[in-house]
């Protein structure tokens, strides 16, 4: 039966799936549980396997991803817990809120347990940017093209996320400490 | 520049995301602003911090297996009958009954193996279940290569025991179990792998006048069939029939 596998597979298999845990990580950030995440992964593998006719080879992560992340929101949309209600916070708060106030070092003492709990409280769009910039390490210009937002949105997005990261952070520090 | 303006450039300032002008900007306006620079410096230790202590979450190798099989199904699929509808909706899928059909129309086929255009096109209908049943990963409703966890999951869950054994040593590791129907029954399914291959055994009461086939094959697509202590077992994969027979055999063995 291997022999039967037409080489399409084998090319796509080949381009795509080193880029799997990139795929898998964003997934599990924005939807918060694993298994969610894996059925996602494995559908957007499938709509890029269909799709890959149309691909031009430019950037195979970047594109993968955008597919990745078509799929993860269709899913929370369709169903549960988040609302999309971003576009509506960025209109009511014009600027960073964080101003980092905090001095360097007590950022240096966060335990990392802490962080993944304050990233999970943000909105997706704050998370999704926090993720693809910081932990997968796409540019913002990368990160414009897969979330499909302008270059100037994914800064302050990212500027603004970070701040509401650390201040989640904070209350969940107040939360945990005597 | 103003600190004003210097604040909504800090991020993108640490991560070297500026232009050229306004870095050279930011940059003067830091020198010449004590506040502005100790805000950067806590935003520069604040994205190091965020980098180093985000878990990254790895593919497991599962899910790698999964989705290996899943495009090698899609293509063979996409050559027998053009691209398959697929709905996000992964988990609203009928599973249970689009396996159990593939286990019916096994049992039909064989039953009227003479009439071999049925037989045929009744293997084919349940090539085409079972390759969907790969897809839309529902797979396992416990997942577990434990045979101590996924036994105990069917009770209270079914009206019998299915016995459950783990042939890791043999290649054929258990991954877990969900609940089916076939024949009317409510079944156990045990799901192993071979290599990225699922291997799926349907036990339900031997109750029904129906037994299942001792074997049968089409399309590179069979099933191993024995009753045993009351049970029917089936066991249905995509993997040569040699080896369902051997991991028939060997399941057999180690239940009776």
């Amino acid at each position: 039966m291997e022999a039967s596998v037409p080489t399409e597979t084998s090319t796509f298999e080949q381009l795509m799936l080193p880029h799997l845990d990139s795929a898998y990580n964003l997934s599990r950030w924005l939807l918060r549980d694993p298994h969610d995440a894996e059925d996602a992964v494995q559908d957007a593998c499938l709509r890029a396997f269909r799709a890959f006719g149309g691909f031009r080879g430019a950037d195979g992560r970047a594109w993968f991803l955008t597919i990745v992340r078509n799929v993860c929101y269709s899913h929370l949309r369709q169903g549960k817990r988040e609302s999309l209600k971003v576009a509506f916070e960025e209109d009511l708060h014009g600027s960073p809120e964080d101003s980092g106030e905090a001095n360097a070092q007590s950022w240096l003492e966060v335990k990392g347990e802490l962080l993944r709990q304050a990233l999970e409280r943000l909105p997706p769009e704050y998370r999704e940017v926090i993720v693809l910039h910081d932990v997968e390490g796409l540019s913002y210009r990368e990160i414009a093209g897969v979330a499909e937002i302008p270059l100037g949105t994914v800064m302050s997005r990212l500027a603004r996320g970070r701040g509401k990261l650390q201040a989640e952070l904070a209350s969940l520090s107040q939360n945990t400490s005597p | 520049m103003n600190c004003d303006e210097s604040r909504l450039l800090l991020d993108a300032y640490a991560d070297g995301e500026l232009d050229l002008v306004r870095h050279i900007e930011l940059e003067a306006h830091l020198k010449a602003c004590p506040t502005c620079l100790r805000r950067s410096e806590a935003i520069a230790a604040r994205r190091i911090r965020i980098r180093d202590s985000l878990p990254r979450f790895p593919a497991s190798q599962e899910l790698r297996g999964r989705i290996h099989a899943s495009l090698r199904a899609e293509a063979r699929g996409a050559a027998r009958q053009g691209p398959l509808p697929f709905p996000v909706a992964w988990r609203r899928w009928n599973l249970a009954g689009l396996a159990a059909s593939v286990t019916v129309a096994l049992l039909a086929g064989y039953s009227w193996g003479s009439h071999h255009a049925r037989s045929t096109s009744l293997a084919d209908e349940a090539f085409a279940g079972h390759m969907r049943s790969l897809q839309a990963s529902h797979l396992t409703d416990v997942t577990s290569t434990d045979r101590h966890t996924v036994k105990p999951w069917f009770a209270g869950k079914l009206d019998f025991s299915p016995p459950v054994v783990d042939l890791a040593d043999l290649g054929f590791p258990l991954v877990g179990g969900r609940l089916d129907q076939i024949d009317g029954h409510t079944a156990a399914a045990l799901v192993f792998r071979r290599r990225l291959h699922a291997i799926n055994v349907f036990v339900w009461p031997a109750r029904g006048a129906i037994s299942p086939p001792r074997s049968a094959t089409e399309s590179g697509f069979s099933a191993q069939g024995w009753t045993h202590g009351g049970l029917n077992f089936l066991a249905v994969s995509e993997i040569p029939a040699a080896e369902l027979e051997q991991f028939a055999g060997e399941f057999r063995k180690r239940t009776e």
